[in-house]
């Protein structure tokens, strides 16, 4: 967890039913701005973005472009921002009592902090999932996959929800182990079925990109290999964004890495530096990225 | 911040200095094998032949060593780029090793007192001290990555090769002798050996720009020379 002491971490949307209407940033009616229809994958445009949590500056000055279709991997040390910042990606950052944002996001070159732009909504597009595997303990495997159907105030036919249930089931490799257990309830999985449930729950409302916030960090070595392949083949439908501490699952599932780091405790997180994964784990070009990639300092 | 992977770090400087003391075995096998050259010293040459096990045996350790950080310590970055680098230079140690062997097998071949040509002894004994100067600067420019010092290997690797010209021209005018033009052809052989140690002290300058820049680029391409 990168955030600052005291900078709880919200939990995500989907465990908390009521989290999105209580938000004082929710806009009401009119609808959104941020279109959800022509689902594909969209560019993520950061500039100048600062991220705050009441007076202390935790993010300083990030502008970057995040690619569709690509996997964007931020790495950098504990309390350098790099959760922030992806939280920041999908209007979560708010959620932190006194946390602000400066700067625009945008998503194809919509604003998703402009004036009218319900959060909710951008939080559909901007799908996450989180460090540990959270499905609701007392919803079956269906459930848990429908439950952001049921979230978006979108009524679905039966049929309709079965063909989406399947459909995420199948597009997170977990359809094979769990049709037969369909009712059975979601916390008796194992903890890759868990997260691999979550990635289920998260694509089930089509977004068009995918945050993970070290979404391996709690399952063993297979676990995190299935779905880092799973990550591999969501890319050719999803723009992702993933914050990992582990260097080697940036080497090996990333196209894109980008590097944070802060000078001091206290100061604010940089972006140090993005390039092509390739590049970053064999010459990249400041030495601060140097020392962390290789290890040489904590 | 503290500094961290002490231990590999220290292994990582203890095999680059282990892999780049393989050319120091090079270069004093490459002096006794022109010394067996010069006296005709048959027994010198199968000490320089047996001695190779010496250099063999560097080249296992250290490679086997590289592997196994490899695959333990997930090097990145500038540590990847030296093993890699490393993983070439131990191969280009290795070959020229094995070119003084060939040049020592060659000794016995032209006997004891082989009807031999001074001015080409000579140049081959040049060609030799040439090279051991290029060996000796190749390892040097690799522990300092000195990437100029790498490139000016290209320029006195010429030199070695234009005094290779220069033995085969001798070669072709040694006369109708059967005895001489045996003797001559066979000291070509090791002339080209020479030749050939050398351009794996040039091979070894393009590692170094390897682990300098991260590109690796042939310094002169032999098939593409006007390029």
């Amino acid at each position: 967890m990168d955030g600052p002491a005291g900078a709880t971490r919200a939990e995500p949307e989907t465990t908390k039913p009521q989290m999105p209407s209580s938000h004082p940033a929710t806009a009401p009616e009119p609808a959104p701005k941020v279109e959800a229809e022509g689902r594909r994958a969209k560019t993520i445009e950061v500039r100048d973005v600062n991220l705050f949590y009441g007076d202390f500056h935790a993010v300083e000055d990030v502008s970057v472009k995040i690619e569709p279709n690509k996997v964007t991997a931020l790495i950098g040390s504990s309390g350098c921002g790099k959760t922030t910042f992806l939280r920041s990606l999908n209007r979560m950052h708010e959620l932190t009592p006194g946390a602000r944002v400066e700067g625009s996001i945008e998503l194809d070159g919509q604003d998703i902090y402009a004036k009218g732009v319900d959060p909710v909504q951008v939080r559909r597009l901007v799908g996450m999932v989180f460090q540990s595997p959270n499905p609701f303990p007392t919803m079956s495997v269906y459930e848990n996959v429908a439950a952001g159907l049921n979230l978006n105030g979108s009524r679905v036919k039966k049929g309709e929800k079965d063909e989406i249930v399947e459909r995420s089931l199948r597009g997170a490799h977990l359809w094979d182990e769990v049709k037969d257990r369909l009712d059975r309830p979601g916390s008796g999985l194992s903890g890759g079925q868990q997260q691999r449930l979550c990635i289920a729950r998260a694509i089930a409302v089509e977004p068009e990109v995918l945050l993970m916030d070290e979404p391996c960090s709690a399952l063993d070595p297979v676990a995190t290999l299935a779905i880092e392949d799973l990550i591999g083949e969501l890319k050719s439908r999803y723009t992702i964004a993933i914050v990992t501490h582990n260097m080697q699952q940036a080497a090996r599932a990333s196209d894109v890495t980008a590097f944070f780091n802060l000078e001091q405790t206290g100061k604010p997180g940089r972006l140090v530096e993005i390039g092509a994964t390739e590049t970053i784990f064999t010459s990249p070009s400041e030495q601060a990225t140097e020392d962390y990639v290789s290890g040489r300092f904590g | 911040m503290p500094e961290v992977r002490v231990v590999y770090q220290e292994e990582l400087e203890r095999l680059e200095a282990s892999g780049l003391g393989g050319l120091d075995l090079v270069t004093a096998a490459l002096g006794r094998t022109l010394e067996a050259i010069e006296q005709q010293d048959i027994e010198l040459a199968q000490v320089v032949i047996a001695d190779d096990d010496r250099i063999d045996g560097r080249y296992l350790e250290v490679h086997q060593a590289l592997i196994t950080l490899l695959a333990t310590q997930s090097p990145v970055a500038t540590d990847l780029r030296l093993i890699s680098a490393l993983l070439h230079v131990l191969k280009n140690v290795e070959r020229m090793g094995d070119q003084c062997v060939n040049i020592c097998k060659l000794i016995p071949l032209t006997g004891n007192e082989p009807p031999a040509d001074e001015e080409m002894i000579e140049l081959i004994l040049t060609m030799g001290r040439q090279t051991r100067t290029l060996i000796s600067q190749a390892k040097r420019a690799f522990e300092e990555r000195n990437v100029e010092m790498a490139r000016d290997l290209v320029r006195q690797d010429d030199v070695v090769d234009n005094l290779n010209r220069e033995c085969f021209g001798l070669a072709l005018a040694i006369g109708d002798d059967p005895d001489r033009r045996e003797w001559a052809m066979t000291m070509l052989l090791a002339a080209r050996a020479i030749e050939r140690i050398g351009d794996n002290a040039v091979d070894i300058g393009e590692q170094v720009a390897f682990v300098v820049t991260g590109l690796f680029k042939e310094f002169e391409d032999a098939s593409h020379p006007n390029e």
